[in-house]
């Protein structure tokens, strides 16, 4: 493809359920290694060489592929951003750390013929339990034109990412729940009313994180996907050292309004970060509704 | 509703607006200085989508607001004295019982299937109005969250709206419907290739809306029409009343941006009202002075009627 300089970090296609690596041309890490979470910049996650850093500088436009500038309160841009966002909670998410994109500076497009359409947007992030925000985001989102639901490759930079420390309070929670006598687990977090018990805020994040590599991997030009509701959360037996987690969770398409279900188990450890080790699509109506409570209106 | 209605009755009356598909009484509270004579209008309709739950919730805020300031706070004394409110707490009935008794997250009405080949209930009450019908942005998929029923009206709580609205449109000034999640506040239209004549100035009072918002509590909110914004759609009550000649229409999309989405805590609750409000009565506030001029330009021209009757006297005097 010509004029296209940006880093593929995987592509992650669901086939019958377990996630499958796939690494992709100028990929130069296996998606395992992209997604261990080092201490350092973003850029220092993928232990890049001088030409593979010289090979995520920001792309070179192409004069046959004129970029379209986007207006940043416009859905074109609010969709690319959110699947950044996405990708950015998985990749740097965790039970004490949950990104939103706060404001959108910039955004542009380009149609690549017979490929897809690559996306540009600058923004800023804010944790959720800190309320901080990281400022100077940048993404590449590429939706390709595919018959099949594909997910969009992104490569995202955020520079001050790290200024939000959570290692204590994400090394506090795994001994906390590893020294339990049984296995946690929880149901409809957030109950009807938007509550959260404080104990099971962590297991809404984690099932968050999670979620948020479903909603990468769903995410196209015409989706907009938010997690809505937590509907069960049980620990697995886990032989290594990493927690493991069985998921139900209820993500919400703003396009379609469709409320999807999604199965998913989730392995978790400070060190290496949430890995959704698998997942599938459960057909509308298998599940009970979340519940409501029994009131006489 | 019978409690404000009995504290309230100088400036509050209640009445029918229709019945639900389970045979509910839809209310509405008309609000204003009585008059013999017919006043201007400000519509407002809560509880379109059953799961959104703060916006039942901000219509009570809305009413409180009114009810507990007229004697006191002067711009709202003026809306009571040349306008009435016309505020539909809660459409959807049916389904908002049902998100309490069965699944929090049910959008649409409970009416069954009109088609025989598809069991699922509901129609998109936000599809079904006559506004570039089953167009674009619906489905005619009864089991979708979008489903836009058979017809145009096919919905009892549509009809309802429809009727009263209909009748009284050319004394309404302003059409606002409350909903959740995205913190938008849309005008018309859903459809791509339609431009309200008035756009430019649906745009600048919306975004005055959302610098007011701003300021309370530093909440953003997004302004413009679906169709660049959110997502294309028709059949949406903003724009049939729009399409049917009501100069201002717009949809309220309050808190969040998706962490709690539908579900928004109960500590959200007051300042999600309370900016809401803010947003409110500025486009409030200029479709009245719009049309009744503003209070300095009411002052001086009391004034001025003042001194031209001194000015006469004068003369005859003379």
């Amino acid at each position: 493809m010509r004029g296209t300089l940006w880093i593929v970090l995987g592509l992650f296609p669901l086939v019958d359920g377990h996630p499958t690596l796939k690494t992709n041309q100028n990929s130069l890490e296996t998606a395992d290694a992209a997604l261990n979470h080092q201490s350092g910049s973003l850029n220092s996650v993928l232990h890049l060489d001088d030409t593979e850093k010289a090979a995520l500088e920001p792309t070179r436009v192409d004069p046959a592929f004129p970029m379209k500038e986007l207006n940043t309160s416009h859905y074109p841009a609010t969709r690319a951003a959110r699947v950044a966002q996405h990708y950015l909670n998985y990749h740097h998410g965790s039970p004490s750390k949950w990104f939103m994109v706060h404001d959108i500076k910039k955004a542009s497009s380009e149609d690549i013929p017979e490929v897809g359409t690559k996306y540009h947007v600058q923004f800023s992030v804010q944790e959720q339990a800190t309320k901080e925000i990281v400022g100077n985001c940048t993404a590449e989102i590429l939706f390709r034109q595919t018959e099949e639901q594909s997910a969009p490759e992104v490569n995202c930079t955020c520079d001050d990412l790290l200024k939000i420390e959570t290692s204590d309070a994400d090394h506090a929670l795994y001994h906390h729940i590893k020294h339990q006598p049984e296995p946690m687990t929880g149901m409809d977090i957030p109950d009807s009313q938007g509550n959260i018990p404080k104990e099971m805020e962590p297991f809404w994040y984690l099932g968050g994180i999670g979620a948020s590599f479903i909603m990468w991997q769903q995410s196209n030009e015409s989706t907009l996907y938010n997690m809505v509701h937590v509907h069960s959360v049980k620990q697995l037996n886990s032989e290594n050292d990493l927690l493991a987690f069985d998921y139900v969770v209820l993500l919400h398409d703003m396009v379609s309004q469709e409320i999807i279900h999604w199965h998913m188990q989730v392995a978790w450890n400070p060190t290496q970060g949430v890995k959704v080790t698998q997942c599938h699509l459960l057909p509308k109506g298998t599940m009970k509704q979340p519940s409501a409570e029994k009131h006489k209106i | 509703m019978n409690l404000v209605t009995e504290q309230y009755k100088d400036v509050v009356t209640q009445d029918v607006l229709g019945m639900t598909y389970e045979n509910q009484t839809i209310n509405y509270l008309k609000i204003g200085e009585k008059s013999d004579k017919p006043k201007k209008v400000i519509w407002m309709d809560c509880g379109i989508h059953a799961r959104e739950w703060i916006s039942p919730a901000f219509c009570q805020w809305f009413v409180k607001e009114l009810l507990e300031n007229y004697k006191t706070d002067e711009k709202i004394s003026r809306f009571f004295q040349n306008m009435d409110f016309y505020v539909v707490p809660l459409l959807n009935m049916d389904g908002y019982n049902y998100t309490w008794m069965e699944n929090r997250l049910w959008r649409k009405s409970r009416s069954p299937s009109p088609v025989s080949n598809c069991s699922c209930f509901g129609t998109d009450l936000n599809r079904n109005f006559d506004a570039s019908w089953n167009s674009i942005g619906a489905s005619q998929n009864c089991c979708s969250e979008i489903f836009c029923g058979s017809k145009a009206e096919s919905e009892s709580e549509v009809k309802a709206v429809v009727d009263l609205v209909g009748r009284i449109k050319n004394d309404i000034l302003c059409f606002l419907t409350i909903h959740s999640y995205g913190q938008l506040i849309l005008m018309p239209y859903g459809h791509p290739n339609k431009t309200a004549p008035n756009h430019d100035e649906h745009l600048k009072l919306g975004q005055n809306a959302a610098n007011a918002i701003k300021q309370k509590h530093g909440t953003s909110y997004r302004v413009g029409p679906p169709s660049q914004i959110l997502y294309p759609n028709s059949g949406s009550s903003r724009d049939w009343a729009r399409d049917i000649g009501i100069e201002f229409s717009f949809t309220f999309e309050l808190r969040d941006n998706g962490t709690f989405g539908f579900k928004l805590p109960e500590d959200q609750i007051q300042p999600t009202c309370e900016e809401a409000m803010a947003g409110v009565t500025t486009i409030v506030e200029y479709v009245h002075n719009k049309q009744f001029g503003s209070a300095a330009a009411a002052t001086v021209a009391l004034w001025s009627t003042v001194l031209a009757s001194y000015l006469s006297l004068l003369v005859l005097v003379q």
